[in-house]
């Protein structure tokens, strides 16, 4: 790296801490701190944007840039940061969603100057964008748990930012407990791992795998794979990410799904593809296994939502889960040695990464001006909003098509490299193992058409229809910085979608590194306007030629309309009503009602109960008031969390006991602490 | 018969194809819960069996195997379904009641037992006559023909069930064996299942008789 | 770019046609006279030139979302070969882009169903997405096992894949991965197990309920994309498992052979159609998972019989 991006580094992440700090200084002053904390945040992402693009895009292998950031006082603990491809790229993803939420951020956070208290929140959003950067740029195993912590820490803080709501702190707690568990094995991992290494930087990391005995080298596995697992949201320890994603601040939200949980991403790929060297099978079939379920079960979690922004939460679990496809899938192309294939599943992987980052911030964006503008989460309260807050809805949409993998966005992409990747590893290995690659192709199947199901739900009933409550019928249009905050998202939508090709290359030495295949120049036909999936050319898409051709056939209805339109009389009518007095909001399709044949079909999972009461005079028929309660029950929650959660408090009762309150008794721990230390010393 | 290579290439080609539509036969009997329609379905597995067992008469040259044909058609395509069919016309019961497990989950285990039957049958592929994994399909049929009997409640249904676990049974000797076991053995078993069914078909009379019902989940109360 | 143009119209002219031979079939099946062959092109014609009545609750979402069905039914039509072997798009993508556009329409036309804030449309676009999502898996994995034997997503080489000698008619695992896409095919489309296309009762619709408040030229392109969304499932369903006389070089001679037999073979799957619809009863909305299971039960028997029989 050259002397500019150094400086454009550093004056990046400076940029944050003085952003910062410029929120606390003004806060007395909310739309000023508003204005300079965020503002300045947006300048250091482009800043930090910058430089890791420029490192991505000057990269040679071998030649790391490395960087000193402080000096400092304890041995072994250096702030040095190191840009290689893998940090660089996810640096790119931060930075392009911190720039966008930075401005939305100027726009969203006036709504709560008077309120409540806004240079914290810009402070400790800065400190969050911050701290996630050094995590993917730290080369030392203390600097990086510092790092997460601090991640960790201010999440928590912006998670509990409306404290006085009841949601809001528990879903903080809980968080805060899985954050720490988490935390707690991935300390464990990293002592396996500097043991084995004898030193402490990532550098010396790099495939240590190979030197390690198996069995430490599987209980690292099993500790990285449950403390990233959990800040990613895998299931079964997803459970905190749909309680806290929706409290927080919706420009929060945006930033915990879209960049927060890639961080699990990143860990896993810098343990599993950078240090540990060729996986056994196992790794690879469980994290495609994981994956896998995560996907299924996080989309029919969605559907089941009505509250708009839990429902993008779960599409976290899912979008997740899809990642970790191409990861496992990787992981079990490196194990048979198959390095092009590893390279392609593993590109699908992170490309599918940034993508998600992408449409899922874009679309908590949505939300956001959504709930501003309404004052609700629940979905059930809003519709028509498409005439009220027409741009926004317009993003949403662009959001939703990505998300759902259709043609021609960036979401259709990376699952296409995903289902080529599976297609092409059922020959690549011999055992029954390659069974799950067309069944897991089945599910990815499954999981983008409940996707699909659940945004014409979430776009339907949002912006559609008739508007279905009082505060929905008087939502306005939210201001521009807001508005162009999400244009920047939609716009990356849009070209990750239609110039993969150019996308790839970018990803190119990333992906080199990880499995040791460059890889863009395979997938490049055409000049690099039609994506290929392999050097035989197995299966070729162009998302533009598509389009293309889409609008010059597009060009036959409407020359027909143009022929026709000097005769022609539209005419507006009352929706059709069955002959009744007409149309109102109740009468529409609800949110619920929508998913309701999903949760018959998967009753076996939803376990769905309902309650209905009615009263009426002389025929049931008849009803004067009827009540109608429905519940799906999370069987993660009823069935794991709860009997362990009542198992902890009772084991703890007991434990009580020893907390005599007595000095002595205490004493007395000590002094066999250490006689016991000293016998197992002997 | 034109070349032996060949003829035996086509051979091979419609076995796989008959045993492959003996299992998807297996799996709509598994989805099925009209009682008629699941006696046709059977009766219409075994002409598969049948036709596997002609096909190797034929182009193998095993002309004893033919009566064994003729047999299956006789017994279990022809006779066998006709007297379930008046039994369960006469008794008026359509519909078999609600399964055990629903029909998709049941789908996902038919599925599961058939890869399983291909992994039992795996050691075995060496020993086949028919030069291909007939053996697995007929352990998938003997599996799944097990699973349709416990998933089922009435008597009937567990009849025919049992029945296409025969099938299964005969697919495996006429894979494994030179071209079907030995004629005698093969008459034996085939008027076994003749005389069990009728037998059964009694019984059920009998259970429904005293019942009023075909649901074996009623025999519980029997104990004292 | 002529094969593009050639195939647009064919999929533009013969959809309607298709259309009209499964009703006059059906209805010659129940003793009755039916409607005539061309009936479909006579309604599509009519509906182009009528005037529109919109629905005053409708956004552009309304409006926008005929074009899109119309425009992903023909973009998937050009990926799949229909007369010759080689699909004029099938650079731009194979099935799984076809799978993606179909979906794409799908989306809209969902869309389009709940904009006017009648409940009918609602209930349609709901019950539109879940048999959809459930008919998915078997659908993939159905093309994943057809996909796996030629080594490509890319449909002509698929289709060339069966071509080949080797590929016996009665290969297991071509029989089953049929059998698989033709339910899928009947879910698809709205076939009489599932849907009952036909029907006039708003609560047993699914897709005609999103097509209500439709009318007009919007109504046309609806009913028009529809059309050819199912010529484009029949054509993947012959000429994948049956490509018998399609041509393989761009001759007069082999493309009016290829047309020919395409034809022939068209007819023969419509006559399937038409069978399964008139001898069975429309099944309950919460059976239609038990057909797609069995559906995707075969298909994964497909699967295994890639290496069942080698």
């Amino acid at each position: 790296m050259d002397a500019l991006g150094a400086l454009l580094l550093a004056a990046g992440l400076s940029g944050y801490v003085v952003a910062a700090a410029a929120g606390l200084l003004t806060a007395r002053r909310g739309a000023i701190a508003v204005t300079l904390s965020f503002g300045l945040g947006a300048m250091a992402a482009a800043s930090v944007g910058a430089a890791a693009m420029v490192s991505l895009l000057t990269h040679s292998a071998g030649n790391d840039a490395t960087l000193q950031l402080l000096p400092t006082m304890i041995p072994s603990l250096r702030f040095s940061i190191r840009l290689d491809p893998l940090g660089a790229f996810f640096a790119v993803i931060v930075s392009l969603v911190a720039l966008a939420l930075s401005i939305y951020s100027v726009g969203y956070a006036r709504h709560y100057v008077g309120r409540k208290n806004v240079g914290i929140l810009g402070a400790f959003f800065n400190l969050l964008l911050l701290a996630t950067t050094l995590v993917f740029l730290a080369d030392n195993v203390f600097f990086f748990l510092l790092a997460w912590e601090i991640m960790a820490l201010s999440a928590y803080c912006l998670v509990s930012f409306e404290h006085e709501v009841d949601e809001a702190r528990s879903a903080g707690v809980l968080y805060f407990v899985m954050s720490h568990i988490g935390t707690g094995c991935l300390i464990l991992g990293f002592f396996l791992l500097s043991q084995a290494a004898g030193a402490y930087n990532f550098a010396s990391f790099h495939a240590l795998g190979e030197k390690m005995a198996a069995g430490p080298r599987n209980a690292a596995f099993l500790l990285f794979l449950a403390g990233f697992g959990i800040k990613a949201g895998i299931v079964p320890v997803h459970v905190w990410l749909p309680a806290a994603h929706p409290v927080a601040p919706s420009n929060v939200s945006a930033l915990m799904s879209g960049v927060l949980i890639k961080t699990g991403i990143y860990g896993l790929a810098r343990v599993l593809f950078d240090f540990m060297g060729t996986p056994p099978n196992w790794w690879g079939v469980t994290v495609l296994a994981l994956g896998t379920v995560s996907a299924v079960l996080g989309v029919l979690y969605a559907l089941m939502e009505h509250d708009l922004k839990r429902l993008l939460a779960y599409h976290s679990v899912e979008n997740i889960g899809i990642i970790l496809m191409g990861l496992g899938a990787s992981l079990m192309f490196l194990h048979t040695g198959h390095k092009a294939l590893a390279a392609l599943a593993l590109a699908a992987g992170l490309y599918h990464t940034i993508n998600h980052a992408v449409f899922k911030a874009l679309l908590f964006l949505g939300a956001g001006a959504v709930l501003q503008s309404t004052g609700t989460r629940n979905m059930e309260e809003m519709g028509g909003l498409i005439r009220r807050l027409p741009r926004t809805a317009f993003f949403f949409l662009v959001g939703a098509v990505a998300i759902s993998a259709l043609p021609p966005l960036n979401g259709f992409v990376s699952e296409w490299l995903t289902y080529q990747a599976l297609l092409r590893g059922f020959d690549a290995t011999p055992s029954l193992f390659r069974l799950m690659f067309p069944l897991a192709g089945a599910m990815l199947a499954l999981t983008g058409a409940l996707a699909a199901a659940c945004f014409v739900k979430a776009f339907g009933i949002t912006f559609l229809a008739q508007p279905r409550s009082e505060a929905a019928a008087r939502a306005h249009e939210v201001g521009p910085a807001m508005l162009i905050g999400q244009g920047i998202l939609a716009g990356a939508c849009v070209l990750l979608g239609l110039f993969p090709v150019a996308f790839l290359t970018l990803l190119d030495p990333v992906i080199a590194q990880l499995a040791g295949h460059p890889l863009a120049a395979e997938l490049s036909l055409a000049g690099g306007l039609v994506l290929s999936s392999g050097a035989a050319g197995p299966g070729t898409v162009s998302t533009l030629g598509i389009l293309m051709t889409g609008v010059a056939l597009l060009s036959l209805p409407l020359a027909w309309r143009l022929v026709h339109a000097r005769r022609e009389q539209t005419r507006t009518g009352p929706t059709w009503d069955c002959g009744l007095a007409g149309l109102t909001p109740r009468m529409e399709y609800t949110a619920t009602g929508f998913s309701k044949p999903i949760r018959m079909i998967f009753k076996a999972l939803f376990r769905p109960h309902r309650e209905v009461q009615r009263e009426y005079d002389f025929s049931p028929y008849f009803a004067k008031t009827l009540r109608f309660e429905s519940h799906t029950e999370e069987i993660f929650q009823t069935r794991i969390y709860r009997p362990l959660h009542g198992f902890v408090l009772r084991f703890s009762r007991r434990l009580r006991a020893l907390q005599a309150g007595s000095l002595q008794a205490y004493l007395m721990y000590v002094f066999a602490m250490l006689l016991g230390l000293l016998l197992f010393a002997l | 018969m034109t070349a032996p290579a060949a003829s035996s290439a086509i051979a091979a080609q419609l076995i796989a194809l008959f045993a492959v539509l003996m299992l998807v036969l297996q799996l709509l009997l598994v989805g099925q819960r009209m009682l008629l329609t699941s006696i046709r379905l059977f009766a219409l597995q075994s002409l598969f069996l049948a036709g596997i067992a002609a096909v190797i008469a034929f182009f193998h040259g095993a002309f004893h195997v033919f009566v064994v044909a003729v047999l299956t058609v006789a017994g279990k395509v022809l006779f066998l379904p006709w007297l379930l069919d008046r039994q369960v016309r006469r008794m008026r019961i359509g519909q078999e009641i609600e399964p055990l497990l629903n029909f998709p989950t049941s789908m996902v285990v038919c599925a599961a037992l058939t890869l399983f039957g291909y992994i039992l049958a795996r050691p075995f592929t060496a020993l086949e006559r028919l030069g291909n994994n007939t053996l697995a399909v007929a352990m998938a049929l003997v599996l799944t023909g097990i699973f349709l009997m416990f998933n089922r409640r009435k008597a009937i249904t567990q009849v025919l069930a049992w029945l296409t676990v025969e099938n299964g049974v005969m697919l495996a000797a006429v894979a494994l064996t030179t071209y079907g076991m030995p004629l005698v053995v093969e008459l034996g078993i085939f008027f076994d299942v003749i005389v069990a069914v009728m037998v059964l078909g009694i019984l059920v009379y009998r259970i429904r008789d005293t019942f009023a019902s075909m649901d074996t989940s009623k025999l519980r109360q029997l104990k004292g | 770019m002529i094969a593009l143009a050639l195939q647009t119209l064919l999929l533009l002219g013969l959809s309607p046609l298709v259309t009209g031979a499964i009703r006059l079939g059906k209805a010659r099946l129940q003793n009755r006279r039916g409607p005539p062959l061309w009936q479909p092109y006579a309604d599509l014609a009519k509906f182009l030139r009528k005037d529109m009545v919109v629905s005053e609750h409708a956004s552009w979402i309304f409006s926008v979302a005929p074009y899109i069905v119309f425009v992903t039914a023909l973009l998937a039509g050009l990926m799949v070969p229909m007369v010759s072997v080689a699909a004029p798009l099938s650079l731009f993508g194979g099935a799984l882009a076809l799978v993606g556009l179909l979906a794409l329409g799908r989306f809209f036309l969902a869309l389009g169903g709940l904009d006017p804030a009648s409940a009918f449309g609602g209930m349609g676009s709901s019950r539109e997405m879940t048999i959809a999502a459930i008919a998915e898996p078997a659908m993939m994995l159905a093309i994943f096992t057809v996909a796996l034997a030629a080594g490509s997503t890319d449909l002509t080489r698929i289709v060339q894949t069966t071509l080949e000698p080797a590929w016996g008619l009665a290969n297991p695992m071509h029989v089953l991965a049929f059998a698989a896409l033709f339910i899928v095919l009947l879910a698809e489309t709205g076939r009489i197990p599932i849907d009952n296309p036909a029907t006039h009762l708003e609560l047993t619709m699914i897709h005609e309920a999103m097509l209500l408040e439709y009318s007009g030229r919007q109504l046309a392109l609806m009913e028009w994309g529809a059309s050819i969304k199912q010529l484009v499932l029949m054509t993947l369903l012959v000429n994948i498992f049956f490509p018998a006389g399609i041509a393989t070089e761009i001759t007069p001679t082999a493309l009016g052979a290829g047309l020919l037999a395409y034809a022939a073979k068209l007819l023969l799957l419509s006559t399937a159609i038409v069978l399964v619809e008139t001898t069975n009863a429309k099944l309950r909305l919460f059976r239609v998972p038990d057909l797609l299971s069995i559906a995707f039960a075969v298909a994964l028997l497909a699967l295994f019989s890639t290496f069942l029989f080698p």
